[in-house]
């Protein structure tokens, strides 16, 4: 039995630069430099800001998870880096800082899907074997993953507009509750009447894995501002309502998904019955609980990654470069930075079609 | 350590640029690229290193280029050269447009183009302004007044210079140019009591 390999994780996709060190399954260390502040006054992540941040703090990133980890870039096997899909301008930092690392030392370099390194996370945690159904399901991502291998992965759904966690974003902004929009909103929800406002809940009367969010965020601004209409403004008790009614209309729609996806997978038949969920739409205790007591009720094993390794983070980049390693695949230094790039090339383009091709 | 070896490249507009000086001997490679330069980026400079018989670990420092120009050109190379000097322990030297210009001419403002009819300008010490190609004064220098290899050679050369400075700051990208970008437009509802 050989030791298992040391590997460099870096991940610049979206608004987090981040850097950590991987033995095998243990985190050495894991370094995440959030942006939230930088694109608080704009409602979202702006791409040219989240850009300008990623390439000044990549390198320190780097530095700082080594520290961590108390090792020398000497004592890396190899550098995995997210190539994409996401911000170009991002994903283009980190590959290129990971292309002079590597270049600098004669290292192995590794492109990592960053979709892969969320889906194989439940590997890192739980040793989870394959295959396993995931719900990968965040701010920028909603889909269901039957997970195969390291780079085997199908997808049997996922959503055809927005991803929960910018619907939680936005209507925490529409309800004026502060951001980050998943937390403010699951508390402000649990001191509401989910059933004052009817919402809807898209494509639930269709069949298949497929979902949307796009109508529920417009329903949520209707209702917000009929009482603006009626009142000027909302109170405490309207945003508590409209927070627990955008958050069972998530909590329904994602339910009701998975039961469809559960029943898909283990169709198969699979030896052990896993299913994991990732992003940080995860962390919300309602949509957590009822997806417990789906899996409970068809004897699955559950497994939800901690937060930290569940929102981005450079631990799975590594970690999934470390198990692309291990099956021979590695980058050269023309290792290209992909803003799409389909975990699944053979399911049919749910975002993004078109002459560009699939975005995720 | 007179004859240092140095690195410099650059990819703030459409081309990759690159100058080796070596042994006191400077050799350059210019590549025309619309696009792609982060794919073909390091594996020309590998080129450029083999040429002269050596490899990474001979350099002494990396110069890069950091604009004012393409921003996404500009990060390629930045983000590069800040791997390249962490992963070698030597340092990155970031050097940019005006420096390139003020070596030609010490007395005259310099203006190197911006998208939409616009340029950035520097005069005397600066700061460097975004202006209307129409405002700029009489008699600047900018860097067609330089050829391609030049303008490489002289981050090359700067860069052997500053190379030294004890508070030499890690490469970052010159925009001057704001990031695009709108406040958000809902700003949410009156929160009654």
């Amino acid at each position: 039995m050989t030791d298992p390999l040391t590997i460099l994780g870096i991940e610049s996709s979206c608004d987090d630069t981040a850097a950590a060190v991987v033995r095998g399954r243990t985190v050495l260390s894991s370094v995440v430099f959030g942006q939230t502040d930088l694109h608080a006054d704009f409602g979202g992540v702006v791409p040219e800001i989240a850009a300008r941040a990623h390439a000044e703090k990549i390198d320190l990133a780097v530095e700082q998870a080594l520290a961590g980890a108390d090792l020398t870039l000497a004592e890396v096997d190899a550098i995995a880096v997210t190539a994409g899909p996401g911000l170009i301008g991002g994903v283009l930092s980190g590959v290129m800082c990971a292309k002079g690392l590597a270049a600098a030392t004669d290292k192995p370099l590794i492109g990592v899907n960053h979709l892969a390194g969320h889906a194989l996370t439940p590997r890192l945690t739980d040793d989870l074997p394959f295959p396993y159904l995931m719900l990968l399901v965040s701010g920028g991502h909603c889909q269901f993953l039957i997970v195969e291998g390291p780079d085997s992965f199908r997808r049997i759904g996922g959503t055809i507009d927005d991803a929960p966690g910018e619907a939680f974003d936005k209507t925490a902004r529409l309800i004026g509750l502060p951001q980050p929009g998943g937390p403010n909103v699951e508390r402000a929800a649990q001191s509401g009447d989910a059933g004052r406002f009817t919402l809807p809940r898209p494509l639930l009367d269709r069949p298949g894995c497929d979902m949307s969010f796009s109508g529920l965020k417009t329903a949520m601004l209707r209702a917000r501002d009929s009482i603006v209409a009626e009142k000027g403004g909302i109170t405490a008790q309207d945003q508590a309502d409209l927070a627990a009614g955008f958050q069972q209309a998530v909590v329904d729609i994602l339910t009701e998904k998975t039961r469809r996806a559960l029943a898909l997978y283990l169709e198969d038949g699979p030896a052990n019955r896993g299913f994991a969920v990732a992003g940080g739409v995860a962390a919300n205790g309602a949509i957590r609980a009822q997806l417990q007591q789906l899996c409970a009720n068809t004897d699955t094993i559950f497994a939800a990654p901690p937060l930290s390794l569940c929102t981005d983070n450079a631990a799975m980049i590594a970690y999934a470069g470390g198990a692309l390693h291990g099956m021979g695949q590695v980058d050269d230094l023309t290792l290209s930075a992909r803003p799409r790039w389909p975990l699944d090339q053979s399911a049919p383009a749910l975002l993004g079609s078109g002459k560009k091709g699939a975005k995720a | 350590m007179s004859d240092p070896t140095i690195l410099a490249f650059d990819t703030s507009g459409p081309y990759c640029a690159a100058a080796l000086l070596h042994r006191g001997q400077m050799s350059t490679r210019i590549d025309d690229m619309a696009r792609g330069q982060a794919e073909h980026l390091m594996p020309m400079l590998e080129e450029v290193l083999a040429a002269a018989g050596i490899g990474w670990r001979d350099l002494d420092a990396v110069g890069v280029g950091i604009g004012p120009g393409n921003f996404t050109g500009i990060r390629i190379s930045v983000s590069a050269a800040r791997g390249l000097a962490l992963g070698l322990g030597i340092p990155a030297v970031g050097i940019s447009g005006f420096d390139v210009l003020g070596l030609a001419d010490t007395c005259r403002a310099l203006a190197i183009p911006a998208p939409r009819g616009q340029a950035y300008l520097m005069q005397g010490d600066g700061p460097a302004l975004l202006v209307a190609e129409t405002a700029l004064p009489a008699d600047v220098l900018t860097p067609d007044a330089l050829t391609s290899e030049a303008r490489i050679e002289a981050v090359a050369q700067i860069a052997a210079t500053r190379r030294h400075d004890p508070a030499l700051p890690r490469p970052a990208p010159l925009y001057i140019r704001p990031a695009n970008a709108a406040p958000a437009r809902d700003t949410g509802p009156i929160l009654l009591p």
